[in-house]
């Protein structure tokens, strides 16, 4: 790892254990979304199986997209932003890190959830429960690659809290839909998720090398 | 003489409409499984067809913007020109498509809509370059253009793994398709006659309008291009 | 007729007519869109 790498992610894990914004909105939110399918499905049994994923995954969504857009804001703030792009280093550096941070709280809020979301929908995992851990952080990347990088896109537009979901959401289906079919299938173990956990892998190779290779021509954009 | 030009191919652009109407609804036979119904495929068919092309157009001008926008500005301006018409015209013709289609499945078939790999790719694609047009009208300044760009590759990017994945997804989960290949079922000479005279009408048609709004677009950039220039000398 | 027959034919003459308000309507903004163009054009020769 660069330390240039290093050094924003540092500041960017720092910057949020202080102050613990993002993860407090993220987890308040997700919460919301689960609590509120619960009661209004009450998920039993088979169903609970059957629509879990599906819950999970949006819930998951919603919650990002405050953060993501929370997470380039900070920097235009000060014109942080500005002395970022006068730096040496490249751009590709400053947004992994971003990526790998976002990453981290996502998955911490996850990590807080996942025994909420245990006892509201009454799971008990039929088929390979160990897939979830290959799954959930697969799909949790593409979403997060993605929506850093649509996030820079979006932050000098005037109405960047409704673009981002405009121009993320469908770029992100294919993953949605891999996650959440991989979850269901794991969940209620009637078929083989290796399909779309490969799927998930292919779509975070191409989407983040993408993103890397763009990333300094919207940075710089002029 | 270009105004000539553009003219006489628009009045040849609406005898073939004209005459691939007469065809769709006087011409050509009911079809022999689905009846009446199945004229709808005379406009929803090269509807699709010509969306598809000028989405393909649309990703060629974004390449081409990022390609010059440093080296060439004209060449960029023009390749940015046709990005934003090939997506605006694109999504029109995507529109239909997705408005006629479930129409004729709902009769067809019994079914408004179906997640299979077509109907999921289609509406993923209109999704996009609907998002692609939002990001050109709410993002603010010079680098609008740059942004757009890299979204619609982007957008390329997804679209064959929207396809696949939705073809994997069918394998487990078989459902009705909505619609074999359209080509297949026909046979009836006349009902070639009809489906090729209206795939000609819609393409001379979508290239019409497609070249109206390049040239308005392009109308668009002197002027903001002047306007920039203009602001700059008051500054001066 | 039938009653399935007709409603083919309402449906049949629905998509054709929501396709052509599409493109005509389209060609419709375009063309405005092109006057304000023109327009604009025209005010700058005249300041310029």
């Amino acid at each position: 790892m660069t330390s240039a790498l290093w050094t924003h992610l540092i500041k960017d894990l720092r910057i949020e254990w202080r102050s613990k914004d993002a993860i407090n909105s993220m987890l308040f939110f997700a919460l919301l979304v689960v609590v509120l399918f619960s009661m209004s499905f009450d998920p039993q049994g088979a169903f609970a199986r059957d629509i879990a994923g599906g819950v999970l995954c949006v819930a998951t969504m919603f919650a990002s997209v405050s953060a993501l857009n929370q997470a380039w804001a900070r920097e235009i703030r000060h014109q942080v932003l500005d002395a970022q792009r006068m730096a040496p280093t490249s751009g590709a550096e400053l947004f992994l890190a971003k990526v790998i941070a976002n990453f981290l709280f996502v998955a911490i809020v996850q990590v807080v959830l996942a025994p909420v979301f245990l006892v509201m929908y009454n799971l008990n995992v039929q088929g390979q429960a160990w897939k979830l851990a290959l799954v959930l952080p697969l799909g949790t990347w593409a979403l997060v690659a993605n929506g850093t990088f649509f996030a820079a896109m979006a932050i000098r537009s005037r109405n960047r809290e409704l673009l981002l979901p405009l121009i993320l959401f469908p770029i992100f289906l294919p993953a949605l839909l891999a996650m959440v079919v991989a979850t269901k299938d794991i969940l209620t173990g009637e078929s083989d998720p290796s399909l779309w956990i490969k799927l998930l892998l292919g779509y975070d190779i191409i989407f983040t090398t993408v993103s890397l290779l763009l990333f300094d021509v919207i940075f710089h954009a002029e | 003489m270009k105004k000539l030009v553009l003219g006489l191919y628009a009045i040849a652009t609406v005898a073939l409409m004209i005459w691939g109407f007469y065809q769709a609804m006087y011409v050509a036979p009911d079809d022999a499984l689905q009846g009446y119904i199945f004229r709808i495929i005379y406009y929803h068919v090269p509807s699709a067809s010509v969306a598809f092309v000028f989405f393909a157009v649309s990703l060629f001008g974004s390449i081409g913007y990022l390609t010059f926008r440093r080296g060439n500005h004209d060449r960029a301006q023009i390749a940015d020109a046709w990005a934003l018409a090939g997506a605006e015209v694109g999504v029109v013709f995507c529109t239909v498509v997705l408005l006629t289609g479930p129409i004729w499945g709902r009769r067809a078939w019994g079914i408004w809509w179906t997640w299979d790999a077509r109907l999921t790719t289609t509406l993923v694609l209109w999704l996009i370059y609907v998002s692609y047009l939002l990001l050109r009208r709410f993002a603010a300044g010079p680098q609008m253009q740059t942004l757009a760009a890299v979204l619609g590759v982007f957008g390329a990017l997804d679209v064959p793994i929207v396809y696949m994945s939705n073809r994997w997804w069918r394998t487990q989960h078989p459902a009705p398709v909505f619609g074999g290949d359209p080509g297949s079922g026909m046979k009836d000479p006349a009902m070639l006659a009809a489906f090729g005279w209206n795939m000609l009408a819609w393409f001379a048609w979508g290239i019409f309008v497609l070249i109206l709004r390049y040239n308005v677009e392009r109308k668009h950039q002197q002027y903001a291009e002047q306007e920039a220039e203009e602001a700059l000398a008051a500054n001066l | 007729m039938s009653q399935a027959d007709i409603l083919d034919h309402q449906f049949v003459t629905a998509a054709y007519i929501i396709t052509w308000v599409l493109q005509l309507g389209y060609l419709a903004w375009l063309g405005l869109k092109w006057r304000s163009e023109k327009r604009n054009a025209e005010q700058r020769q005249k300041r310029g």
